[in-house]
């Protein structure tokens, strides 16, 4: 396994840029390191909307949403010395399924080393009603490494 | 307009005598309108409002103007018509607030996914004139299991050893209901001690009122198993106990409360019912826990929590003597 060939599970959040940031710091302008910014968007469901116009709508602002993250933290990497080579981008559209469960797809599919994922502070509460992606991740996902950044 | 009410009436009740005769709605976009009086017509059968069904919340009545109590003039029977509502609001669990939808279309779905199944309220969906899509409920006559726990007459020990048993074997079978919509995609999303009722006849637990969606979560079965839990503490302790009403309750005992002894999400409500009464096996007791502010580990799937509880109904019954 490749432990230079990096996934960054990034969404729209502060922890999100927070994760590409370290990133950035520890892979600066060393070579050999392959970098892949993936945001994997998951739709509402049909079920929240009144109407196919709204949920359509609401689809493409999510999208138009995880294209500008993807095109901001990008050009982030670039600012800590990462050519254009080195970074790219990946957006998965899934709907009523894992979040965790697409990152870990992609890492296996893609032969990723390392997965890099933001954690946000949450309570325990939370954690049991809506569940953790980053835990997901650092419970089930396989041959490679995890970093989660806070 | 009313004329026509009158003679609808007429011709399919005569029995029934009305205090007042309105208006015939096809449409029921403008359901704050329709009232006692009024007839819903939807494919070509008629249901005559008596009245908006309203939740009582701490001795308050909340009217619900989307759904109202109707006589079908067809065949005489009782039935709720639930008409669109789409509305957005905050569902207030403890601490925590989650955005919440109600659906028409998932309500709909699943009463198709749970024809015939009795361990759920039954009911069809069809359209009004205006494509709203309406759904018509069976009534369920009963009592909400919590009440019906509640008024046993026995002490919490006789109770538990007596009636929790066959009660739990009951509440199994409902959770398996919830496991079933877990499995085909659904969610119930509103499991509330209000929201399980019993049968008078028959003693069947039926689950109520699944038109809560949400967005989806990386846990979405998270907030159902937390309904269960809460349910099933409060099956097992008869009660809610709380630190202010133990001192009602059980004003003779001295009980040591600590922060992991309460609810994850109620932050007043005790989950360590063995602190209060102490011949509650150990692991039924695990069970609870892991709904405690002291849990760390939390059930992901329904099999988890019934694999747990299953085996404490046998140990229940063998401390408490029976065969």
């Amino acid at each position: 396994m490749n432990y230079k060939k990096i996934l960054v599970a990034v969404d729209a959040s502060e922890n999100a840029r927070r994760a590409a940031e370290y990133v950035g710091e520890i892979v600066g302008e060393s070579p050999g390191f392959e970098i892949t910014l993936l945001y994997v968007v998951r739709h509402a469901e049909r079920d929240l909307f009144p109407d196919d116009k709204s949920w359509e709508n609401r689809k493409k602002q999510e999208k138009e949403k995880a294209k500008y993250v993807l095109s901001e933290l990008k050009t982030l990497l670039h600012t800590y010395g990462l050519s254009e080579d080195t970074v790219s981008t990946r957006l998965i559209e899934i709907s009523n399924f894992s979040i965790a469960q697409a990152v870990m797809d992609y890492q296996k599919s893609g032969g990723f080393g390392t997965i890099v994922v933001g954690r946000r502070g949450m309570s325990k509460a939370e954690e049991f009603l809506f569940g953790s992606i980053s835990n997901k991740i650092v419970h089930y996902a396989k041959n490679c490494a995890v970093w989660v950044i806070e | 307009m009313s004329k026509e009410v009158q003679e609808l009436v007429k011709r399919l009740r005569p029995g029934l005598s009305l205090g007042e005769y309105g208006k015939v709605y096809d449409d029921t976009s403008e359901f704050m309108k329709i009232s006692y009086g009024d007839v819903i017509r939807l494919e070509g059968q008629h249901y005559l409002v008596i009245r908006d069904e309203a939740e009582r919340s701490f001795g308050i009545e909340d009217p619900k103007y989307w759904v109202k109590r109707c006589i079908h003039l067809e065949s005489g029977e009782r039935k709720i018509l639930k008409l669109v509502f789409y509305e957005k609001f905050s569902l207030k669990l403890g601490d925590i607030e989650i955005p919440c939808f109600r659906s028409p279309r998932k309500e709909a779905r699943i009463l198709e996914l749970v024809r015939g199944d009795k361990r759920f309220m039954q009911g069809v969906s069809c359209l009004d004139s205006k494509g709203n899509l309406v759904r018509i409920l069976d009534v369920v006559s009963g009592k909400r299991l919590d009440h019906f726990v509640f008024e046993i007459e026995k002490g919490h020990k006789e109770y538990f050893f007596q009636d929790l048993p066959a009660i739990l074997e009951n509440f199994m079978d409902s959770c398996r209901a919830i496991k079933f919509l877990h499995d085909h995609g659904e969610i119930h999303g509103d499991i509330r001690r209000d929201h399980l009722w019993r049968e008078y006849k028959s003693g069947q637990y039926v689950w109520i009122d699944f038109d809560y969606a949400y967005e989806f979560e990386e846990s979405p079965f998270g907030l159902d198993i937390f309904g269960l839990g809460s349910l099933l503490i409060y099956l097992a302790g008869k009660q809610i106990y709380t630190e202010a009403n133990l001192q009602h309750i059980m004003a003779d005992k001295q009980i040591e409360l600590e922060e992991n002894d309460f609810s994850l999400l109620y932050k007043n409500r005790i989950v360590n019912l063995k602190k209060l009464f102490p011949y509650i096996p150990r692991e039924l007791n695990l069970v609870f826990m892991h709904f405690s502010q002291g849990a760390e580990v939390f059930y992901e799937t329904v099999d988890e929590f019934l694999y747990d509880l299953e085996p404490c109904i046998e140990l229940i019954r063998k401390k408490g003597g029976q065969p």
